[in-house]
């Protein structure tokens, strides 16, 4: 394996890693009050949620990438400090993010939906508050589901292309994620290096997908 | 102990319940969609909607005059619905004490897990997944974590409900134990009249949101025009007695009166203990002269006390016996009656084998207080 690949790949773990962390608690939060509470406009944030899964990635990074501009509502002019988000790897953190957190989301409302609400009416019944209750009985019968949506979230994340590379930039070593990488190899004609990155892609997607179908699979039995 | 005015709205009826008592252990009586389980979700505070007031010994749960509502988690409620609804991811001693913390801080009765564990049978299970329990299992242990959580009032909704009838005979016994070891006071709602009889001192009808009807549960069951309604078929008769001599198949159960009955040996039944004897109404034969060279047991005279007939199929006949205060129901055909020439004074003699009865432990093993 040569030098070249190593770079690229530790690059995308980290921000599949981070990508990961961030989106876990705010999918599952929104998974949870779709799934739990009835409140007007339901499907309208059902479908904002939705849209990153059909746009075109290219067209989500440039609204990123308005919206963090010098002059944009989150530019520095506007909140008078730079969150430094682009072309930096945080940058590919927070495009990464806003493209994966649509599956984290789903896949923890179906985590969710699954957990029998009596279950929680009983726990209330036994003198558990609505905070307990969620952290001893709805967490842990989702918990299954909720860690397929954080394995679903991560593979995706691994991916990501249009978004990233907007707000990030294709900066070797910098933030020059495996997707980017094989882009540029391919524009460079390195077909050597291409391959490495591909296959890398290849085996780590299929390992996080593989995990995802297996706890997805094996259901806990309910009582 | 309990004193209950409320009102909630359903569909296509409303609950309207005022029910105010000190008895302790209540029961609430009627056919399935009468409302019986809102009535529970609404004193447990499950329900919105409910208008009226709620308080339970002495201590106010919902006034909705001043728009005070406890919450469901403050009410020191223990509820067993007829489902079990046991946390799938924990075992038998989790599910038991996820309410133990109320039950530390709360005003409820104080209960030791470990007596639970003792009185439920359920020693030796704590470790097992609530998924690999048998159905009696279950209950047992719904009904143990509704008793750890240290309740101010134990809400049973069918709690057997889901069980077959031999099942729920062999589940009775532990509800009666739990009664008289832990004294917690009781609502359990049932569409199985001798539950009530057994379980409650004091039951409410409901009928399509409404009370129809409320008292003793013996004055309920028994009299004329309940009988009349429900027909005698699905009457079960319950004779109070103690156990006298237990063999291998069979025990015999001093009733009282001069009247020893002989019943099927039923697992938990010790030598000396108060049991309850339940005879389906189906299973009693009617005789008018005395019987003999019969295999059945069971041979009890008595005096017709009435004929009950609006059912067409089976005429309810009452029968006063020396050993029960209240009258036995035998389920008879209008052809046999007349065949017989049955009527009001007429003595005659019930007859039933051993395996058309069941025994229940009522009381403590060690019981030597007289039969009441």
């Amino acid at each position: 394996m040569s030098d070249g690949v190593l770079a690229p790949l530790l690059l995308t773990l980290k921000v599949a890693l981070v990508t990961t962390l961030v989106i876990v608690p705010l999918g599952a939060l929104a998974g949870l009050l779709l799934a739990r509470r009835r409140f007007a406009g339901v499907s309208v944030v059902e479908t904002l949620l939705a849209l990153p899964l059909v746009l075109p990635p290219t067209a989500v990074g440039y609204m990123l990438l308005r919206l963090l501009a010098r002059d944009g509502p989150l530019g520095v002019k506007q909140l008078r400090f730079d969150l430094d988000l682009l072309l930096t790897w945080k940058g590919a953190v927070l495009a990464a993010a806003v493209m994966s957190l649509p599956l984290v989301a789903r896949t923890a409302r179906v985590a969710f939906e699954e957990v029998d609400p009596r279950l929680e009416t009983m726990a209330r019944t036994l003198g558990l508050g609505p905070l307990r209750t969620f952290f001893e009985i709805t967490l842990p019968l989702a918990r299954r589901g909720l860690l397929a949506a954080a394995l679903l979230g991560f593979a995706r994340a691994l991916g990501e292309f249009g978004a990233t590379v907007i707000v990030a930039g294709n900066i070797p070593g910098r933030t020059q994620t495996l997707a980017l990488a094989i882009f540029s190899d391919l524009q460079a004609g390195d077909d050597r290096r291409a391959l490495w990155l591909v296959g890398i892609t290849v085996a780590l997607a299929f390992a996080a997908v593989y995990a995802v179908e297996g706890l997805l699979r094996r259901r806990p039995r309910f009582a | 102990m309990i004193d209950i005015d409320l009102i909630l709205p359903l569909e296509p009826f409303t609950l309207a319940v005022s029910w105010r008592t000190d008895e302790r252990a209540l029961g609430v009586f009627g056919p399935s969609g009468a409302g019986k389980t809102s009535l529970l979700e609404a004193i447990a505070g499950l329900r919105p909607g409910v208008r009226g007031h709620i308080r339970v010994g002495g201590r106010t749960w919902q006034d909705s005059a001043s728009g005070f509502r406890l919450p469901t988690e403050e009410r020191g409620v223990g509820y067993v619905p007829q489902d079990a609804l046991l946390f799938p991811h924990k075992d038998v001693r989790a599910n038991l004490l996820t309410g133990a913390r109320r039950a530390r801080q709360g005003r409820g009765a104080r209960i030791d897990p470990e007596r639970v564990l003792e009185i439920l049978e359920l020693r030796g299970r704590e470790s097992a997944p609530v998924t690999a329990l048998s159905g009696g299992e279950r209950q047992r242990v719904a009904l143990g974590r509704a008793l750890c959580a240290g309740p101010e009032l134990l809400l049973l909704d069918e709690p057997l409900g889901g069980l077959d009838l031999p099942l729920r005979r062999r589940i009775l016994p532990y509800l009666l134990r739990v009664e008289r070891e832990f004294g917690v006071p009781t609502i359990v709602v049932t569409h199985d009249a001798a539950e009530v009889r057994l379980l409650s001192h004091e039951a409410i009808v409901i009928e399509n949101g409404r009370v129809v009807a409320r008292g003793r549960p013996d004055d309920l069951f028994l009299g004329g025009e309940m009988l009349a309604r429900r027909g005698a078929g699905g009457h079960t008769n319950i004779l109070r007695g103690r156990v006298l001599v237990i063999s291998d198949a069979t025990a015999s159960v001093d009733a009282g009166g001069g009247v020893v009955v002989s019943v099927p040996v039923s697992s938990g039944l010790v030598r000396g203990q108060d049991a309850a004897v339940l005879i389906g109404a189906e299973e009693l034969i009617v005789a008018v002269e005395s019987p003999h060279g019969l295999s059945a047991q069971n041979i009890v005279p008595g005096v017709v006390r009435d004929l009950i007939g609006e059912h067409p199929a089976s005429v309810a006949v009452t029968v006063d016996v020396a050993c029960s205060p209240t009258p036995l129901v035998a389920a008879v055909t209008p052809q046999a009656c007349s065949r017989l020439g049955l009527a009001s004074g007429r003595p005659i003699y019930l007859v039933w084998k051993t395996h058309a009865c069941r025994a229940i432990a009522s009381g403590p093993a060690s019981s030597h207080k007289e039969i009441a």
